[in-house]
């Protein structure tokens, strides 16, 4: 599946998106982890679908999925 | 961006702006509600881009400042939460006349707007607690995302929380 990363975490990244595959959103941030170096010491949310996800869940592999650190707008 | 249309709470709309916002469009805005005379309070809140001074560093040791943010968002679900938000607004205080919400994105220099909510009601009480609801929302729900250019290079990112 495809991930959208945004701010600091494309930044780290060196992209804005990075294809992985996982069935859940706990082994979603096992992959990120293992391919972002540095994640587990930032701060993060994952989107599934265009909603905040805050315990685990199943991922099909079709939905949009992004990771968000923390916000910044006004 | 007529005064009807920012009566319906559902409609998605845009509400994000290259570049920082511009104080005669603002002008604008207020003068486009000149033919709603069932108006009778405005309020605004005004962004502006804050020169904040960074802690000091060994090569700097009284701090650098901010220059500019440069501001990035993820799109459709900022606007996905903006409309949810809107419904809200409007459900909260019903006797509100409209609602225009507007995000800068890219880089917006240390003086200039970024953000701009305004609310129009028949009395003052509805427009400015919309108001400020409002951007307590946004700023707590939005994913939009701040690079604070720091003078002399480097950055630093933003965080609401």
């Amino acid at each position: 599946m495809e991930v959208l990363l945004f701010g600091l975490i494309a930044e780290r990244a060196g992209t804005h998106r990075i294809e992985l595959s996982a069935n859940s959103t706990s082994e979603l941030k096992d992959r990120l982890a293992e391919r972002i170096e540095g994640l587990a010491a930032l701060s993060y949310a994952i989107a599934v679908d265009r909603r905040i996800q805050h315990g685990d869940m199943p991922l099909k592999g079709t939905e949009e999925i992004a990771v968000l650190p923390p916000f910044a707008g006004g | 961006m007529d005064t009807e249309a920012a009566r319906s709470p559902h409609k998605k709309r845009d509400i994000f702006v290259e570049g920082p916002i511009d104080p005669a469009f603002i002008a604008t805005s207020i003068a486009r509600h000149a033919t709603r005379t069932d108006i009778g309070a405005h309020e605004i809140f005004l962004g502006q881009v804050r020169a904040d001074r960074v802690a000091g560093a060994d090569d700097h040791p009284s701090g650098r400042s901010v220059t500019a943010i440069e501001y990035t968002a993820y799109r459709d679900m900022a606007l996905e939460r903006m409309t949810a938000i809107r419904e809200e607004a409007f459900a909260q205080w019903p006797s509100m006349t409209c609602l225009h919400v507007h995000h800068s994105l890219g880089t917006i220099k240390a003086g200039e707007l970024c953000f701009m909510v305004f609310a129009s009601a028949p009395h003052r009480a509805a427009a400015r607690e919309a108001v400020a609801w409002v951007v307590d929302r946004i700023k707590a729900e939005l994913p939009i995302f701040g690079k604070e250019i720091v003078e002399g290079g480097g950055h630093i990112w933003k965080s609401n929380g």
